[in-house]
């Protein structure tokens, strides 16, 4: 089984969310579980690190869209940064760019935060 | 011919038996008198055979009791009382009467049924002797016993040396004092007793006293010069001889049991302990392997662990990621174990790796509302390839220590817990890969019956269709539709997620395109559609890519609309061109952002043109590199193979592919569709 690693940090006011690794059905709830503590502790102003992460399935990509909603109504949302070319390829062919902010690094994601107020 | 003696002496014992006793019976009936020295003897050969024959049946039938030595030293008593009350009832009756010198016809009736009981209740007690010690004996006794029964039968036969001269009467005396020495030496063979348990012993030991005492009365009643004596003595001095040294092996016999038994007292309870330990274990083994239940095997074991290592309470707790859980209490509450336990862990200094006894001096932990504490508890770790899984613990209430067996049988019973909770785990592993399993066979089966049987090929549009399932299902449907005026509708769709809930998805997909495509002939609005009923049905994280394409089989325009799916690629000639309109996954964006994405393209087919649609398993395939097959392989690859009938294609690409990802399994379903445009001359 592929590995995958998950890890949760706070920056400000944002939570980031560093993922590592393959990212697929059977990795995803360990994603999940971070997601529910976030809302559990009402975070919704969440950052994902995408820099370590090497392969994202469909089941990966789905995580977001169960959970962004959620942050969009409590005035936060989900961001992504530090994309590779191959995974941003599957985002971008999936039309995901259309619906979420894609930032080059977690500074600039965190910057759009903090000028949202 | 031994055997024959064997089968005549032992498998017709009874009958044997009984023929003799019928026999002497006769003899004494017929010849009241034995005075004459022919006589004499032929009585005392009947007797000796009569006694022979009775014990021979009497041992055989006895082997069958050997495991209960109590019953059969009840049954030896029983039978020495009998004696005693018919050897003083007889007593007591004749004293009164006669000398015993009027030999009448009853007196001789008498006699003899006299004689037949003492040679039954004697045999059989002699025998219950035989089985007492051959029980449990690690070597073969019987020659010991054999040596005995040889002068047994020379002390018997020896009283016919007194008829010839009544002074000769040594050798019947060294026969009769070597006798009662090996019937001491035989006596010694009582380690069956050690086996007994405690309440056992203590039984045995009031019984062995009595009827060692029973034993010499009946002795001392026969030996004496009284009526019985002259009447047995009358009736065949061999018998009073055997009877005699019966009484004399009851006597020693006895004795020995009783002191044996006194000296095995002390040891009794520990001797009992490790026994019941034994079979606990033995118990416990039965157990696991054929309860496969955790919680009932932990409820079995608590209760055997505060039995077996003399404590008053055992529970047991399981211990995953640093979790812990209480499997079972015996004699304590849950809350009560709960606290104690966390009490023995809060400081954290100690992680219980080996067994260990906490004792409590000054603060003891306190339970069941302040009445009662414990003074010392032993810890056992459940340990399985080193790893810990979780502890057993015994507490007492009382301020002994657990001596190192105790300990022991805590570790033991520690061990089998751990190897239970390992089997308990495996097999719910087993069971979960089993259903798994299962799961995977109806995703395929569902998926197989989802795509279409037959591909609607003709001459203008020359079709091949592949489908590769994953070992997982992965969700890729594609479908054609035959419409109206000549047009072919075609869908090549991905489902998100894995198994049975994408088979599922994928087959409620089927259902939505098949009756939306006879209605909607616009691609980009059959996926706004799409799209429109799925927000009813599909989760909030699942999404389906598609590609939707509508072909007019007489002009040769191609209309197709995108949904996150990966582009079609059209090939004419040797130029290559990727096509991939804009537009997201249905199911990604439920509001007007969807149809807004979407965007329609239409393409004027040429002749021989080569399209082809497929699902991500394709491009996503990767290589021990975890490189991407990607889009360039692809594409190179058609080129190559522009020139080849459509199936050669789609083998080769298969081909490459598994070429490709060689090292790695094939994670996800590949579908791939080939069409090529044939322009009508």
């Amino acid at each position: 089984m592929a590995d995958f690693n998950v890890n949760l940090r706070g920056v400000g006011s944002v939570s980031v969310i560093d993922v590592k690794g393959y990212l697929d059905a059977h990795t995803a709830p360990e994603l999940e579980n971070i997601f529910n503590k976030l809302l559990d502790e009402r975070q919704f102003r969440v950052v994902v690190n995408f820099n370590e992460l090497k392969y994202i399935s469909s089941a990966g990509l789905g995580v977001f869209m169960a959970y962004v909603e959620t942050m969009r109504e409590n005035s936060g949302d989900i961001k992504f940064s530090n994309m590779k070319e191959n995974v941003y390829n599957i985002f971008d062919l999936l039309g995901f760019p259309i619906l979420y902010e894609f930032f080059k690094e977690e500074k600039e994601a965190l910057q759009k935060f903090d000028s949202q107020g | 011919m031994r055997d024959r003696i064997k089968i005549l002496t032992r498998a017709r014992g009874l009958e044997n038996a009984i023929i003799v006793f019928i026999l002497l019976f006769l003899f004494n009936l017929i010849f009241p008198q034995h005075d004459s020295l022919l006589l004499f003897i032929g009585n005392e050969i009947l007797v000796f055979i009569t006694v022979f024959f009775s014990f021979n049946y009497v041992y055989g039938f006895l082997n069958s009791k050997v495991d209960s030595p109590l019953s059969l030293v009840l049954n030896a008593g029983i039978l020495a009382a009998l004696i005693f009350f018919i050897i003083s009832t007889v007593k007591a009756l004749l004293a009164t009467q006669n000398n015993g010198n009027g030999i009448g016809l009853f007196n001789s009736l008498f006699s003899v049924l006299l004689s037949s009981v003492f040679i039954g209740a004697t045999v059989y007690i002699f025998s219950t002797f035989r089985e007492l010690s051959f029980l449990r004996q690690k070597k073969d006794p019987s020659t010991y016993f054999n040596t005995m029964l040889a002068f047994f039968a020379l002390s018997f036969l020896s009283n016919l040396f007194l008829k010839f001269d009544p002074t000769f009467d040594y050798p019947k005396d060294s026969f009769y004092d070597v006798t009662t020495v090996l019937i001491f030496l035989n006596s010694l063979r009582v380690s069956w007793i050690a086996f007994l348990t405690k309440r056992q012993k203590y039984y045995l030991l009031i019984i062995s006293v009595v009827l060692s005492v029973l034993f010499a009365l009946d002795y001392s009643i026969v030996i004496e010069n009284s009526i019985m004596r002259k009447m047995l003595i009358a009736f065949s001095p061999g018998l009073h001889t055997f009877i005699s040294l019966v009484m004399i092996y009851g006597i020693i016999s006895f004795g020995v049991i009783f002191f044996t038994t006194l000296f095995h007292l002390p040891t009794a309870e520990a001797f009992d302990r490790k026994a019941d330990e034994v079979s606990s274990m033995m118990d416990l083994t039965k157990l696991i392997t054929q309860v496969f239940d955790f919680k009932e095997l932990a409820e079995t074991i608590t209760t055997i662990t505060t039995r077996v290592c003399n404590a008053d309470s055992a529970w047991l707790i399981t211990k995953k990621d640093n979790n812990i859980e209480l499997g079972s209490v015996h004699n304590i509450g849950f809350v009560d174990a709960d606290r104690v336990t966390n009490q023995l862990f809060g400081s954290g200094e100690n992680n219980y790796d080996t067994i260990e006894i906490v004792q409590y001096d000054t603060v003891n932990p306190i339970i069941k509302n302040n009445e009662q504490t414990f003074k010392s508890i032993a810890i056992a770790p459940l340990k399985v390839h080193g790893i810990v899984n979780g502890y057993l613990f015994a507490a007492r209430q009382r301020d002994n220590n657990f001596d190192p067996d105790e300990k022991k049988a805590v570790q033991a019973f520690a061990d089998y817990a751990a190897v239970a909770l390992e089997n308990a785990k495996l097999i719910e592993e087993s069971i979960e890969k089993e259903r798994l399993e299962k799961e995977f066979d109806v995703a395929r089966d569902i998926q197989r019956k989802i795509l279409p049987s037959t591909i609607p090929t003709s001459d203008q549009l020359h079709i091949s269709a592949l489908f590769v399932p994953a070992f997982e299902v992965g969700g890729d449907y594609y479908d054609f539709f035959e419409l109206e005026d000549d047009r072919l509708g075609f869908v090549v769709a991905d489902v998100s997620g894995k198994g049975i809930s994408a088979a599922f998805i994928m087959a409620e997909v089927k259902g939505i395109f098949e009756s939306l495509s006879k209605i909607i002939f616009n691609p980009r609005e059959l996926l706004i559609n799409v799209n429109n009923i799925l927000k009813v049905s599909l989760d909030k994280k699942n999404f389906v890519t598609a590609i939707y394409g509508v072909i007019n089989k007489k002009t040769g325009v191609l209309n197709f609309a995108r949904a996150g799916h990966t582009p079609i690629h059209v090939c004419s000639s040797e130029k290559i061109k990727r096509l991939q309109p804009a537009g997201i996954g249905l199911g990604l964006d439920y509001t007007a952002g969807f149809a807004a994405s979407i965007k329609e393209m239409e393409i004027q087919l040429k002749n021989n043109d080569i399209i082809i649609c497929y699902s991500d398993g394709i491009p996503e395939a990767k290589n021990k590199l975890e490189e991407d097959f990607g889009y360039d392989r692809l594409d190179s690859l058609l080129v190559k193979n522009y020139s080849e009938n459509l199936d050669r294609i789609s083998n080769n690409i298969m081909k490459e592919l598994a070429v490709f990802s060689e090292s790695h399994s094939q994670h996800d379903d590949i579908t791939l569709v080939i069409f090529k445009w044939n322009q009508k001359k």
